[in-house]
């Protein structure tokens, strides 16, 4: 167990690579060994704390390349993975296409985080169990034990859903409202690139109780594409956290809504911080489907969301949250 | 009264050196031959080191010494709950251990990771409650208690005892003080309304800005230590004792403090400085003790936890006739307070009850050590209080502003267990200008109004906390300059206390603020001793002691000019800088002159005769210093008689959102009582900065500690929830009643810590009238307790438990 | 395996690559030794408060310690070190930044500015300290740089805010003394000088 309080930045490699091949060709060679550099945000706590030990940084924000806001011709947007989260909550094409993200961008931790946060980091940062944190033995680090889900665990802050071992959950406010928005991440590679759905990017501890995402190593998230389907859709985006600075959502609810004369034609509705990856609610989303957007409505499916709930010892009222979010939401 | 100075705002001479960057704070000094010390802690709650194997860390590159609780404590360690500089006997994680030199931190870091250290690990317990069961865990090595004069004591209950308070009832078991008065029994009888019912203040820690980092080094035999505290010569002269360093061979210095709050006042909270300072010794080199944020959470040390039990009785026509407190304190790991002692206190001050009796138990907890933070004890009972008088006035059909009014302490009253006298005390003119400035009672239509899930809550609350100490000592000095040189030991908290204070002297001899100067910041510039600047004392006690002091040299200027010049002392006046006859006002010297004249004429007039008795040992070292280099004014204070208070009332309007548990403050009022006012913008930075700390204690700020190791997980800003600008509101309306003291030279009195009480109390006041009465009995109130009273859902939390705030 | 020899060969691997890097290891210029190509130098040049300053500085070394013990520039503030407080922000290209929380090599080619570079060159205040100084905004002081800072930042980019975008603009600054409303009333009166 640690026996002093680290501080000071360890001896560690740094990389600044200018271009995507050196970039990718780094990430490759180094694999596990380069820890990938954004805003760095999620970054030097670990390596300050050592509970992180990589032997090299691989600074992404450099490339230019992933960097920016860019209009594709069938009215999607790109969003380079290493754009900070301020120019995204700021940018005119963002806020009016896509006013959930913007508002989702504006809203993480505080403005100097998100002055040099990038996307690209808030969507694959750790996530916040101060357990493992702490660089206790659990078994997101390797050990075979969690101490939030025990008799006498803290877990306030922790999953209603899927937990499997690990009880952790997805910290991110981007996330939800990606999901929402059915975007595409871009994932880059040596050996090339593929796309996977926003949905599909995060996993849970049931299927990789070490990572948070599908990125492999040698993978770098280069960019999140937007489709225009939801542009200029009705949006609702909330979040709750105990302070409004800095804090972690105890949850967070990103929502999309197509209607007709009222009438709920489509909709996507993502939770976060009740899971360990954005929570889609798609029974709800069925439920509502043809239905007014009306507070009877919302009542009619609050329970609905969280009816697979299983709370811990201190996160029970993370479910009326939760209804009341959803409720929230779909009258909105 | 026309001042010259008292009143007015000043701009201390300290602002532009925090605007700037250019005022240096301890870490930001250096010294040639610096080593960098960092400590290794304990990573265990309760724990007995066996052995120390430092080799393989002493033999690495850039390593330059050790030092052990062994070095620091060759004959044994004390055995006391107190702080040590360094332990072998930890009793919570992050005590320090030992401390490593190196060249540089990055080398001091890696090697004591090297350094290996065999604990025995012993039964360790995070609740007092807990700890009272007939087999809970003891957090200290000898009991879980620590009687004065006694020593180290186990203090259990049966379990029937402690399950009954968990369940909500009055306990049974014996306390360790009992403090009373009043018929308590018959003034039940005549309530009409009792309430009953138990509650829990979570401890928080301090986390203050600026860390404890500290630098020493030993030079002629002489130790230098630069630190931070509240106090200056107060704090050196505790810290010189504890390094075991003679007073007069200790410099501390000390020009900035980056935030104190209660356990930077006394140098016993801070016994880490002597770790520079001893190692510095040893090694012989200036060593730099860098202090982390996570360190400084431990070494910052933390607010008492109170669990208590409460049944307040109020006659018909609102008036309290009796509280009964009983309060089983969470001492921590280390140090203690009287903090359920000041609540009982604070009570029967504020609320004038006809009897009141306080019980309370204090229990050590193998977590961060406690003591005092800002208003300790009357801060805490503040948020359980206030929504219990609402309670009863909405039931006995009694205005909330009304209860308060007809239970006011005011002149003539007295207050607290030993009946003591109030100086002066005006808080019913404070509660009518809250709530003018507020409109309270326009207001009131808008209470508990709802839009959608918003509803609106209005609340009102008081502060309270004695403000006034005496006894100290005041130097001022003057030159052939005609300058007026103000020493003050008072310490540069933040406050600005240290030149408000000053102003003083000022005001008496009648000086432009441009001829004078401070001289403060560094012992070795030979400051008087003051008291710990704590306890919202300093405006009082060290207005009298500098308005001592230069009444002093205004009497010996009257004598010297009488003598020269012709005529009685009373025949002379001061004006312009110059003191001359009343009748002629051509006839007389000017400051410049009469310094002059006191330094060739000696002897009293520049300290080297005739001093005052019971000047204070360190005030002598420096007057003896001080001694014929210039005109000097010297004053000890004697005592003052009764009770002064500071006292605040603050009103709130929140929005309270049922379905996400925020809370929204649309508009709050706070109001001082502290006598005359000295300083208005330093008043406004007190009642605004306490309403920070307010809103924290209502709404935010907790302690955390895993049940299943011991491990704190509030140790930065992030977990503990300190407030910030968005949880705050975006104004905060002042003002101040300013009628003075009588026993005050200038009417002045403290404010600092009533500015939270009062917060506090208006805002939990109002959170409980969002929710239609609905008492929580608790600090903080948050988010998730909110949502599960509204929704009617509870978590599995162990009742009254203290340091897993809702896990 | 020997651990050793794998990271020599890792590293090894990595020269070969040719990317752009900065290392303990590869500090030859100092021992004068032949360096392989591709290295950026662990001497750097970075722009201060107006002066382009050449720094040792190490690959993994944030902004804030190359300014605090290596420029001597001690406004800086580390009240956490972990992006939790604010204390530590200087602008970096006029961006509000924590210093605590970024390495000094990212900012090679980009203008820092501290608190010691804020006054004229005649020691005038800038209206943000001098209006500071007027509403006796600061108490203890130690957050006070940071908040100077995010409040110079702010009327950089919008030099008439209203108070609630004031709020937001320095909400990444903790004051533990809770001078909020006073450092509001300092940037207000900011607002009224430079106006």
């Amino acid at each position: 167990m640690v026996a002093t309080s680290h501080d000071v930045m360890p001896d560690i490699e740094l990389y600044q690579p200018a271009d995507e091949a050196t970039a990718l060709d780094l990430a490759d060679r180094l694999g596990n060994e380069g820890w990938l550099l954004g805003g760095g945000q999620d970054t030097y706590g670990w390596l300050k704390d050592r509970n992180k030990t990589p032997s090299a940084m691989i600074e992404l924000t450099q490339i230019d390349a992933w960097k920016g806001i860019t209009e594709n011709s069938d009215g999607s947007i790109e969003i380079g993975a290493v754009t900070t989260l301020t120019e995204i909550a700021k940018n005119p094409l963002v806020q009016s296409r896509y006013g959930l993200l913007a508002k989702a961008a504006s809203i993480v931790a505080s403005p100097q985080i998100r002055n040099v946060g990038t996307l690209g980091g808030n969507l694959v940062q750790d996530t916040r169990c101060w357990y493992y944190r702490r660089g206790l033995d659990c078994y997101r680090a390797g050990g075979n034990i969690c101490y939030a889900d025990s008799p006498e665990g803290l877990n306030r802050e922790h999953a209603l859903f899927g937990a499997s071992r690990c009880v952790a959950v997805s910290p991110s406010d981007t996330a939800p409202a990606l999901v929402a928005l059915d975007a595409t991440m871009v994932v880059s590679s040596s050996s090339g690139q593929r796309e996977i759905s926003a949905q599909d990017f995060f996993v849970g501890p049931d299927r990789d109780i070490l990572h948070m995402t599908v990125l492999n190593e040698g993978e770098i998230l280069t960019a999140v594409r937007i489709p225009n389907t939801w542009a200029n859709a009705e949006f609702y985006w909330e979040k709750v956290a105990d302070r409004n600075v800095w804090d972690f959502a105890l949850v967070n609810i990103a929502a999309v809504f197509k209607t007709t004369g009222g009438t709920i034609e489509d909709s996507r509705i993502a939770c976060g911080a009740v899971e360990c990856v954005p929570r889609r609610l798609t029974e709800v989303e069925s439920a509502i489907r043809g239905q007014a957007r009306s507070e009877s409505t919302a009542n009619s499916v609050a329970e609905m969301a969280t009816a697979d709930a299983r709370p811990l010892n201190y996160n029970n009222f993370k479910v009326p949250l939760m209804q009341n979010l959803v409720k929230r939401a779909i009258r909105g | 009264m026309a001042y010259m100075h008292i009143g007015k705002d000043f701009t201390p001479p300290d602002v532009p050196g925090k605007v700037t960057g250019r005022i240096k704070y301890a870490e930001d000094y250096t010294r040639e031959g610096m080593v960098y010390a960092r400590l290794l802690t304990s990573p265990i709650p309760h724990a007995r080191v066996i052995d120390i194997d430092a080799s393989e860390a002493l033999a690495m590159d850039g390593v330059i010494g050790i030092l052990t609780a062994d070095d620091v404590y060759p004959d044994g360690e004390p055995q006391s709950t107190s702080l040590k500089i360094l332990t072998n006997e930890p009793t919570l994680v992050g005590e320090p251990i030992l401390a490593l030199a190196a060249v540089d931190e990055k080398t001091a870091e890696t090697a004591i990771a090297a350094i290996s250290v065999t604990f025995e690990r012993l039964p360790f317990v995070l609740d007092p409650l807990d700890s009272l069961q007939p087999d809970g865990a003891d957090a200290y090595n000898g009991g879980n208690t620590f009687v004065f004069r006694q020593g180290f004591a186990g203090e259990k209950w049966t379990a029937d005892q402690v399950a009954s308070f968990r369940a909500g009832n009055e306990p049974t078991a014996e306390p360790q003080q009992t403090v009373a008065y009043g018929d308590l029994e018959a003034s039940f009888g005549e309530s009409s309304y009792v309430y009953e019912g138990t509650f829990t203040n979570a401890g928080y820690p301090h986390h203050s800005m600026e860390p404890r980092s500290a630098l020493a080094y030993w030079e002629d035999g002489k130790l230098f230590l630069h630190g931070g505290s509240q106090s200056l010569t107060a704090f050196a002269d505790g810290l010189a004792g504890i390094i075991g360093v003679p007073k007069e061979d200790f410099v501390f210095v000390n020009a900035a403090t980056g935030g104190g709050f209660g356990q930077r006042a006394r140098a016993g909270s801070v016994p880490v400085y002597g770790v520079p300072a001893k190692l510095s010794q040893k090694i012989n080199r200036p060593v730099m003790m860098r202090v982390t944020r996570e360190e400084e959470f431990t070494i910052g040390g933390a607010r008492q936890g109170l669990t208590g039990w409460i049944k307040v009785g109020f006659k018909p026509d609102g008036v309290m006739a009796a509280c009964d407190l009983w309060i089983v304190s969470d001492n921590g790991g280390k140090g203690g307070g009287a903090d359920a002692y000041s609540a009982a206190d604070c009570i029967s001050v504020l609320y004038q009850a006809d009897a009141v009796r306080f019980r309370g138990t204090a229990i050590g907890t193998n977590t961060a050590h406690r003591g005092a933070q800002r208003g300790p004890g009357q801060n805490q009972i503040a948020p359980i209080i206030s929504p219990i008088l609402d309670v009863a006035a909405d039931e006995l059909g009694v205005s909330r502003l009304e209860i308060r009014k007809i239970n006011s302490a005011m002149t003539g009253d007295v207050g607290g267990p030993q009946r003591t006298p109030f100086t002066s005390a005006y808080m019913p003119e404070a509660l009518e200008q809250a709530a003018a400035a507020f409109d309270w009672e326009g207001r009131q239509s808008r209470r508990r109004q709802t839009n959608g899930s918003k509803v609106v809550g209005l609340g009102i609350g008081q502060g309270y906390h004695n403000a006034g100490r005496s006894g100290m000592d005041g130097i001022v000095m003057m030159g052939a300059d005609g300058r007026l040189k103000i020493h003050n030991g008072v310490g540069n908290l933040g406050t600005y206390s240290y030149a408000s204070t000053s102003r003083a002297a000022a005001e008496v001899l009648q000086m432009p603020w441009e001829s004078c100067d401070i001289i403060t910041g560094r012992t070795d510039l030979h400051l008087p001793i003051t008291s710990p600047q704590d306890g919202s004392n300093s405006i009082f006690t060290n207005t009298r002691t500098c308005y001592g002091a230069a009444q002093d040299m205004l009497t010996k200027m009257k004598e010297i000019a009488a003598t020269d010049l012709g005529g009685d002392p009373a025949d002379y006046d001061i004006s312009n800088e110059r003191v001359h006859q009343i009748a002629d006002e051509s006839v007389g010297y000017s400051y410049a002159e009469v310094a002059q004249r006191a330094m060739d004429l000696g002897g009293k007039f520049t300290g080297s005769a005739e001093l005052p008795e019971e000047l204070a040992e360190w005030t002598q070292i420096a007057v003896s210093r001080l001694a014929g280099t210039g005109f000097m004014g010297i004053f000890h204070d004697p005592r003052h008689e009764g009770n002064p208070p500071g006292f605040t009332v603050t009103a709130c309007e929140i929005e309270l959102d049922k379905e996400t548990g925020k809370i929204d403050i649309l508009e709050m009022v706070s109001i001082g009582e502290a006598g005359t006012i000295m300083h208005p913008k330093g008043m406004d930075n007190q009642l605004v900065g306490g309403a920070v700390w307010g809103i924290g204690l209502s709404a935010y700020e907790r302690h955390l500690y895993d049940p299943q190791n011991g491990l704190p997980a509030s140790t930065g800003y992030w977990q503990s929830k300190v407030p910030t600008y968005l949880d705050t509101p975006l104004k905060i309306e002042t003002g101040w009643v300013d009628l003075p003291d009588p026993e005050n030279p200038v009417g002045a009195r403290g404010i600092g810590e009533p500015s939270m009480g009062s917060v506090s109390a208006a805002l939990t006041a109002a959170i409980t009238d969002a929710l239609d009465g609905h008492i929580f009995g608790a600090s903080p109130i948050t988010a998730d307790m909110i949502i599960n009273h509204v929704a009617g859902t509870t978590e599995e939390a162990v009742p009254l438990a203290q340091n897993n705030f809702r896990g | 395996m020997n651990p050793k020899l794998t990271r020599r060969r890792f590293i090894k691997g990595v020269i070969a690559s040719g990317a752009a890097a900065t290392s303990t290891a590869a500090w030859y210029s100092a021992t004068g030794q032949e360096r392989p190509s591709g290295f950026v130098e662990r001497l750097v040049r970075i722009n201060v408060n107006g002066q382009v300053r050449n720094v040792d500085v190490e690959p993994q070394e944030t902004l804030a310690s190359t300014l605090r013990y290596k420029l001597g520039l001690t406004g800086t503030k580390l009240g956490c070190n972990r992006g939790e407080c604010g204390a530590c922000t200087v602008l970096v290209n006029d961006t509000p930044t924590y210093t605590c929380s970024v390495l000094t090599h990212s900012f090679k080619n980009d203008r820092i500015e501290t608190v010691e570079g804020l006054e004229s060159a005649n020691g005038d205040l800038h209206p943000v300290q001098q209006a500071f100084v007027e509403e006796l905004a600061p108490q203890y002081g130690y957050c006070t740089p940071g908040q100077v800072m995010s409040a110079v930042g702010l009327l950089r980019e919008n030099p008439s805010p209203t108070r609630d975008e004031a709020r937001h603009a320095l909400a990444g600054n903790i004051c533990r003394c809770g001078s909020y409303d006073s450092y509001l009333d300092g940037v207000m009166r900011a607002v009224e000088l430079t106006g």
